[in-house]
């Protein structure tokens, strides 16, 4: 299905980004006044917690043209409302399933714990699915 | 939503060059005016500078905007501000929404300036999508309880209580440790002036402690926090000292007879501390504090539940009668079970995860047998005050367990014995070299002693006869007699003995013929009894055939190896399958070999018959010992039975089917171990009290123990030591007779065995403070309480803790004695503490005539995530090398650093005086450190990086300026709160410059070292800010919260109930049309929104269909970039 698609030089992945207020959006904040430098692919969503991130958001993205999503929380016991992020864990498996049923590579999206001060951390998980997703090459949707 | 066209304003802020210096700003207004619905669109200089913000307000009333996009920095720091511009324009504060152009563009992508400036187009687009879909929301307004709890009372805490207390506010001061004053306390002297630190902090101390608007709660830890910001409910336990800190007079009496030594943290392991303890003379509160950390492993694991501990503490201290008094207790056989049992205790002792078990069973046999040698105390006639007569049925170890206990509890007690002597198995079953019985006697008599009848020949036929008598309670203790069946053909041939009836035969004094090969069936005690039995009884050749491996063997395992000894064969995996007779006489068993298995429901592994592998085994007798069963005797006629015919009783009472009739021992576990006998009649005594008295019999039952958890258990400085061997007479001399094997420890081993004991549980209730506490202050009984705080703000001020490098044996600390950390120095040069403030070198006591500093250990170190500076460590060794020169001035003193940092007023005077003093400052961090084997002097090994030469110099006295490490409940205590911690475990601020005192969550402040390391002014300062933070949301009363909270829609809600299961705090609520969220409690995660799978449940804010186009714009192409 992307056999007639031809990657150019110029081509930049799109990346949507669901980040928590509290753990990996402040780290993201942090990567910034770090200055630690990351691909510009990804396109930060705030949102107060991964537990909001309803499934269909992330195959909203997918829809809409994205060639990954990434989803950073709080790390597990360290969610700001308990256990929002668990519960993003637990629907994460339904949705790479779901994913991959839709034959999507579940490679595209990627769920990651990133707290306030692991600024590094969240960077390098930027990196890493921005380089399996350049990798895969577009996402485009069978029909398309 | 909002029904009106929206007419978007875009401002995109230059930062001055912080965002400008990456992405073309002009660009991205002009981008921006090309979207649909955006009406106006600049770029400002600064858009949160009084200018930019009057610029954005004169654009709202020029353009007529009704929303408002920033894009700039990063919302949670911005939002608020960009919020209130748009409030004091007219416009809902809410109709906002903020582009973080520099944390997440410029900052990030210095290098790709053209990406750079195609991200912040595509950011702006999507935040447009978002915007024009926002609503108005109205803040909610909260109270705000005028209290607050200050969690933490080192110098931070304190100071933070103080002033919130003064400035009229009801405080709650909860500390962790027995008294106030955290780290600061402990110090000697502080710097730059070198004031004496309890001096200055002893009086705001005392005045927390007299304040009246501050509750001060020592002791006590923080369990639980519910509510929000102006409402927080805190479950705080308040730890018991065990004593009465109101009655506790500080005379310090139970502190010279605890026998528990313990190393003493608030000495740095200096010197030793008792299990009753109070920190430091001028604690406040004043009051001791008995350190009991629960029930340890041996007592918790003896199902008599003897205390072990306390009777081992006792023999340490060579308080034997006092010890045996503990064991006595709990149990009636200190000399028996010393012998028989099979010691449970030994198997959970915390030593044996060490080195080797404390050999407790020989420690209690070691108490009988001493006593026996100096003259036992007479026992005293217990006073009956109780008139209803109980009748116990069995005089074998639980009958006479429960009647002691009755005996005790002032009951007349009956026990009713059918054979000639009482002891049951004890006396019947276990053979007399190894259970003399002149002991069991002893033991039995000091039980009539305190008043109890035993009437022996004496049989019961029927519980009627005895209720007939006049018997209000009756408890059944008739064993387990009779010997279990192999069920093999021929087992009732001649020279076939069943292990009890052999035993029994042989205990009577009757006389049997063995022949002289014999075998035993079995692996129990009652096989190995048999088989030593039938050595000594002169069998040539005795083979005791068991059908698991010898580990599985249930008997003592010391049993078997004296076995061994003695000459007995052991043939293991084998089990008989038929005797072989001639004219009815045992000629030879027919066995097979086995195999293990799966493990059974025992947990031990299942034998298996290997197929083909049978084999003969010529024998004259056989001795089998396969178990025991209840006998069938009147008296237990029409009480319920078990499958096995055992009595069926209620587990934790053990009352039988008959009301008031209660039984235990083997009769109803079928064949156990002593102890567990001795333990059922235990239980049955306190039944029987209950039941006489009208009370539930199983109300609180079982009682729950507290067990110390292994990893309590300080192990750290423990020592490997040799477990004490019991002595037993020659194998060469036990022929033939019945002389006790086992001699008993004496008193010098038994005194070293008990220092092996580790005082698991700190305390062991040997309760010798509780006869010298002249005011009675003491209650052991006393338990854990349980407060609620209802407060408006929270300030944890929870400090450090000095890196202890133990662990890594940094510079040979805890292998060199004379490397010491600079806590414990301070703890030398302190009045107050284990020298009186003499400088003295561990290894000898003499006050060292060379020091040498070595700064930054554990600090700025990569290696183990420890990569920042103290900030404290150079002022402090500054300090202390003055210190001792000023005590001793002829002290050379060198300080290896990689730099002196001296901040700020003061401290390069400091500087300066130790210069001037003589102490020499080398630039170089020391390579190694080398014990001078004698002197126990160390060569340090360095590099002067000034000079380039290499330095190998001697000093007395190496002191490690360690670092300073958040504390270990840290993480624990941000999860309670749900507050964050940054990457090297410290409670991370809201902001590090502009909200240094903010936690993350509303109403919740941070002061003092929790932070980071800090000297003592800062940490004041601190918990000054944090208690203004505090107070200004106090003062005014209210406080406005954001009004995103979770809606249900519930003309789509199915009642599945999902979002209740989820919701983390409880905020849904009703049924029906009656389903809503409770927004006063609702905190705005959305989880149920994204998890209804109706899709009834939306997030105010962030609403899905402000989302989803935000969502869509993220993954579409804009700006002409090709994909």
């Amino acid at each position: 299905m992307t056999a007639t698609v031809t990657i150019s030089k110029e081509w930049i992945p799109r990346i949507a980004a669901f980040c928590c207020n509290w753990c990996s959006y402040a780290g993201a904040d942090l990567a910034g006044t770090s200055r630690i430098q990351y691909p510009s692919a990804v396109r930060i969503i705030r949102v107060n917690c991964t537990g909001r991130v309803d499934p269909e958001f992330v195959l909203n993205a997918l829809d809409k043209g994205a060639d990954g999503v990434l989803v950073s929380g709080c790390h597990p016991g360290d969610c700001h409302y308990t256990s929002g992020n668990l519960k993003m864990r637990a629907r994460w498996t339904l949705l790479q399933m779901a994913v991959e049923q839709a034959g999507i590579n579940p490679d595209r999206i990627r769920l990651q714990w990133a707290s306030a001060s692991e600024g590094q951390k969240f960077a390098d998980g930027v990196r890493e699915l921005t380089e399996k997703v350049k990798n895969l090459g577009p996402f485009r949707r069978g029909w398309q | 939503m909002s029904t009106e066209e929206p007419r978007i304003g875009v401002f995109v802020c230059h930062c001055g060059l912080n965002i400008a210096g990456v992405v073309e700003c002009k660009k991205v207004a002009d981008f921006a005016a090309t979207l649909p619905d955006v009406a106006y669109s600049v770029d400002l200089l600064f858009a949160c500078s009084d200018d930019g913000q009057e610029h954005i307000k004169e654009a709202i009333h020029e353009h007529n905007l009704n929303r408002v996009i920033v894009a700039s920095c990063t919302p949670r720091t911005h939002e608020p501000v960009f919020r209130q511009c748009l409030e004091e324009a007219g416009l809902n504060p809410y109709l906002y929404d903020q582009v973080n152009l520099r944390e997440h563009v410029s900052w990030v992508h210095m290098d790709e300036k053209e990406k750079a400036t195609q991200k912040a187009l595509e950011l702006v687009a999507m935040s447009v999508e978002r915007a024009k879909r926002l609503e108005p929301l109205e803040r909610q307004i909260v109270d705000v309880i005028p209290k607050c709890a200050v969690i933490g009372a080192g110098v931070a805490g304190i100071s933070a209580a103080l002033d919130l207390a003064d400035a009229g506010f009801e405080t709650y001061l909860i500390e962790k440790r027995p008294t106030i004053g955290g780290q600061m306390a402990l110090l000697d002297k502080v710097f730059p002036q070198n004031d004496c630190a309890i001096c200055i902090l002893g009086p705001i101390m005392s005045r927390v402690g007299r304040h009246p608007r501050i509750t001060l709660l020592p002791y006590s830890e923080l369990e639980t926090v519910n509510g929000h910001v102006g409402n927080f409910r805190l479950t705080v336990r308040k730890k018991t000292r065990y004593i009465h800190p109101d009655i506790c007079n500080g005379c310090t009496d139970c502190e010279q007879v605890c026998p528990v030594s313990t190393p003493n943290s608030y000495e740095f392991w200096l010197t030793d501390r008792k299990a009753v303890y109070r920190p430091f003379p001028q604690a406040v509160p004043s009051s001791y504090t008995i350190d009991k950390k629960g029930i340890p492993a041996c007592r918790f694991s003896c199902p008599a539940h003897v205390n072990c501990q306390g009777f081992s503490t006792l023999i340490k201290e060579k308080r034997f009668s006092e010890a045996l008094d503990i064991v006595r207790n709990a149990i009636p056989f200190a000399g028996v079970l010393g012998r028989v049992c099979t010691s449970p205790c030994e198997a959970k002792c915390e030593r044996g995860a060490f080195d080797e078990s404390l050999s407790i069973r020989n420690l209690h046999r070691f108490l009988a047998d001493y006593e026996r040698e100096h003259g036992a105390t007479k026992v005293e006639k217990i006073k009956k005050d109780k008139k209803e007569k109980i009748a116990v049925v069995g005089a074998g170890p639980a009958g006479i367990a429960c009647a002691y206990d009755l005996a005790k509890l002032g009951y007349p007690v009956t026990v009713f014995e059918a054979r000639e002597e009482s002891g049951g198995l004890l006396r019947w079953g276990i053979p007399e070299y190894r259970l003399p019985r002149d002991v069991l006697r002893e033991e039995i008599s000091r039980v009539e002693g305190l008043g109890v009848k035993i009437l022996t020949g004496k049989p019961v036929k029927s519980i009627a006869s005895l209720r007939n008598r006049g018997f209000k309670a009756v408890f059944l203790a008739t064993g387990a007699p009779v010997s279990t069946k192999l069920g093999v053909e021929g087992e009732d041939a001649k020279g076939v003995f069943h292990a009890l009836d052999f035993l029994n035969q042989v205990n009577s004094g009757e006389s049997v013929d063995l022949g002289k090969k014999v075998a035993i069936i079995g692996g129990g005690n009652a096989a190995v009894d048999s088989a030593r039995v039938a050595k000594r009884l002169g069998a040539r050749t005795v083979t005791l055939i068991y059908r698991r491996s010898r580990v599985e063997m249930p008997a003592i395992p010391s049993e078997i190896e004296e076995a061994e000894k003695e000459g007995v064969n052991l043939m293991l995996l084998a089990t008989p399958i038929g005797f072989i007779m001639s004219d009815g006489v045992l000629e030879s068993i027919r066995c097979i070999k086995m195999r293990l298995g799966e493990p059974d429901a025992s947990g031990r592994r299942r034998p298996i018959p290997i197929p083909e592998s049978e084999f003969e085994v010529r024998v004259d007798n056989v001795i089998i010992a396969v178990g025991q069963m209840v006998s069938p005797t009147s008296i237990l006629k029409g009480l319920e039975v078990t499958q096995w015919d055992t009595l069926s009783v209620d587990p934790i009472t053990l009352q039988t089917s008959l009301k008031g009739v209660f039984a235990g021992g083997d009769v109803v576990s079928g064949p156990t171990t002593v102890v567990e006998a001795v333990a059922a009649g235990i239980e049955a005594a306190k039944s029987i009290d209950r039941y006489v008295r009208g009370v539930d019999l199983s109300e609180g039952r079982p009682e729950i123990l507290r067990l110390v958890p292994s990893a309590e258990v300080d192990k750290t400085r423990a020592e490997i030591a040799e477990r004490a061997v019991m002595p037993t007479i020659n194998a060469k001399l036990r022929k033939s007779n019945f002389a006790e094997v086992e001699t008993g420890l004496a008193l010098k081993t038994a005194v070293a065995e008990a220092e092996r004991c580790f005082n698991c549980a700190l305390c062991s209730e040997c309760n010798l403070c509780i006869e010298v506490c002249k005011p009675n202050a003491i209650d052991h009984s006393l338990v854990d309480e349980f407060v609620e705080l209802d407060v408006g703000t929270i300030i944890l001020a929870t400090g450090f803790k000095p890196y202890d490098p133990s662990e890594t044996r940094e510079f040979g600390y805890g292998a060199f004695k004379n490397v010491i950390t600079n806590a414990q120095l301070e703890r030398l040069t302190n009045a107050a503490g284990p020298t009186h403030g003499k400088v003295k070198r561990p290894s000898d006591g003499m006050p060292p005539k060379s020091v040498a500093f070595v700064q930054c250990v554990g600090s700025r170190d990569r290696r183990v995530n420890q990569d920042y500076c103290c900030y404290t460590g150079c002022e402090n060794s500054l300090k202390q090398a003055t210190q001792i020169k000023e005590k001793y001035p002829n002290t050379e003193i060198s300080i290896f650093a990689m730099d002196i940092r001296t901040h700020g007023l003061g401290y390069e005077g400091l500087y300066r005086r130790a210069r001037e003093m003589g102490v020499i400052i080398i630039k170089g961090r020391p390579s190694e450190i080398e014990e001078i084997p004698g002197t126990r002097s160390l060569k340090v090994l360095a590099e002067d990086l000034y000079t380039g030469e290499r330095l190998g110099t001697t000093y007395e006295l190496v002191v490690l300026a360690s670092a300073l490490l958040p504390n270990d409940d840290t993480k624990d205590l941000a999860r309670k709160l749900n507050i964050s911690t940054g990457e090297y475990g410290y409670l991370m601020e809201a902001h590090p410059k502009l909200r240094p005192v903010d936690s993350f969550r509303d109403g919740v402040f941070l002061a003092g070292a929790c932070l980071g390391p800090m000297d003592i002014p800062k940490a004041v300062a601190y918990g000054k800010a944090a208690a203004a933070g505090a107070q200004s949301l106090m003062a005014p009363g209210k406080f406005q919260v954001e009004p995103i909270y979770a809606e249900i829609d519930t003309t789509l809600c199915n009642d599945c109930d999902l979002c209740n299961d989820l919701c983390p705090y409880s905020a849904i609520t009703g049924e029906g049309d009656e389903r809503k969220v409770m927004y006063e409690i609702c905190q705005g995660c959305g989880t149920c929104a994204a998890a209804c799978p109706q899709m009834a449940i939306d997030m105010r804010h962030y609403r899905s269909e402000q989302l989803m186009p935000q969502i869509a714009a993220a993954a579409r192409i804009h700006g002409g970039m090709k994909k």
